[in-house]
């Protein structure tokens, strides 16, 4: 790690409630050396990530795709289990990975033209061709595509986030990652 | 315009003093230091210009009052001429040891006469050599030396107690000798060990918390903490325990989430042990 992580005995007084459920994860224990950031980053990072109006499928294939494209290992293997428990196969979260081809394993065609776009956005520099922002905007309305660009945006930071900081995996997290054989 | 802040001091939800952690190196290494401050420690200074920043915003926020500790605050070469601007922000006091005031010192703290600047100075017993057990060799008899002086020259002088124990007799000969320097009862406070710092390596002291600790808001070159007893050093590691924001500029931002802090503790909450 390339900070120190704050434990439960040192966490600021405005860090407190997020240790109250126990060990917080290694991205609270680091936002916790700035207590102003973490208490307006998590709530914001929950309501980006969290359940809304776009379906959670749909999110966790924007996240882990971001996260392969920026080859955060820590994302991705965070991202793994929440992904197949989203509903993905294994053989879609294979894709999303880059391990196989996404327009193989994906059939739909909403989901298809989905990744394509991830794939300008957070693979790019971030201008989308005209022609891919169309064929999004075929399946997905205003309000959805402002949301799954913020979820692309959000999943960005955390991927440098969690990169430059060298923050661990959890145990939990790699025995499941072994357990499903994509370790 | 009042602000949220003003209110709350008005009304005593929030003290109305600001503390700044001047510097963290001191010429002791007392036995019972929040800090582990010592002659090698690193310094963490404040600049005179963000010490000077902190009293205008404290003042225009509301705060009452300012308050200079460390480290020893008198090893700063700037330390008078701060101080005499900083009381001309805000009635300011600044804690010290009273074992670098030689004349040179002195000379350059004339000006403070009459103004609202109060120098507290520790003094922990009435005897030398229990003192200087806690305090260090000299300690004793340099206060002793110190302190009529600062007092003849007009400055306003309090001395504060810090013991792990202190019995009747004792605490009856210290109160003579304080009032025997020139230093009246109001001007002498006595308080425990707070098991923070060095103190933790000794075993002195009483456990203390937000509950125990006046919500004072303390800005240091680390971030802003509750209480001048939050920022402190450990085994050379910063306590972040008692941190509210590494911010510390604009003051509104840690004064605000402090108030948050202190409006949300339960009710009845406050300090019971007498650490101020």
């Amino acid at each position: 790690m390339a900070v120190e992580l704050v434990d439960a005995s040192q966490a600021p007084l405005l860090a407190r409630p997020y240790y109250g459920q126990g060990d917080p994860g290694p991205i609270v224990a680091a936002l916790a050396q700035v207590p102003e950031l973490l208490e307006v980053a998590m709530p914001f990072i929950g309501v980006a990530l969290g359940p809304s109006a776009v379906p959670w499928r749909t999110k966790e294939i924007v996240i882990l795709r971001t996260s392969a494209l920026l080859e955060c290992r820590y994302c991705v293997q965070s991202h793994t289990p929440v992904a197949l428990d989203a509903g993905l196969s294994r053989a879609e979260v294979e894709a999303l990975r880059g391990a196989t081809s996404a327009a193989g394993a994906f059939t739909d065609e909403a989901e298809r033209t989905l990744i394509h776009w991830i794939d300008a956005v957070a693979g790019g520099t971030g201008t989308v061709p005209p022609a891919v922002n169309a064929a999004l905007h075929e399946h997905y309305g205003d309000s959805e595509v402002v949301e799954l660009t913020m979820v692309v945006g959000v999943t960005l930071l955390l991927n440098r986030f969690c990169t430059t900081l060298e923050l661990p995996t959890s145990p939990d997290v790699l025995a499941r990652l072994e357990d499903e054989g994509l370790a | 315009m009042t602000t949220a802040i003003a209110t709350a001091v008005e009304e005593g939800t929030l003290p109305g003093r600001v503390w700044m952690y001047s510097n963290y190196h001191c010429n002791l290494a007392c036995s019972y230091c929040l800090t582990e401050s010592a002659p090698q420690s690193p310094r963490r200074q404040l600049a005179s210009d963000h010490m000077v920043e902190v009293a205008t915003e404290a003042k225009e926020l509301g705060f009452t009052s300012v308050g200079i500790t460390g480290g020893e605050p008198f090893l700063r070469p700037d330390l008078p001429d701060l101080l005499a601007t900083l009381a001309g922000i805000l009635p300011v006091v600044v804690l010290t040891n009273a074992t670098l005031f030689n004349d040179a010192r002195l000379a350059r703290l004339q000006a403070l006469a009459g103004a609202p600047v109060q120098v507290q100075v520790s003094l922990d017993h009435p005897d030398p050599v229990p003192n200087d057990e806690m305090r260090g060799p000299g300690n004793f008899a340099k206060v002793i030396e110190a302190v009529p002086r600062l007092v003849g020259m007009g400055i306003h002088v309090r001395i504060a107690t810090t013991a792990e124990h202190i019995d009747g007799e004792d605490r009856a000969r210290l109160c003579a000798l304080h009032r025997d320097l020139g230093v009246s009862d109001d001007d002498h406070i006595v308080r425990p060990i707070v098991r923070r710092g060095r103190a933790v390596d000794f075993g002195l002291g009483v456990e203390a918390g937000p509950p125990d600790l006046p919500a004072e808001l303390t800005i240091t070159a680390d971030g802003a903490f509750w209480s001048p007893f939050g920022p402190t050093v450990h085994q050379d590691r910063l306590d972040l325990d008692l941190l509210i924001t590494r911010t510390t500029r604009p003051l509104a931002t840690p004064a605000a989430a402090l108030l948050r802090l202190v409006e949300g503790r339960p009710p009845g909450e406050d300090t019971q042990l007498n650490i101020r």
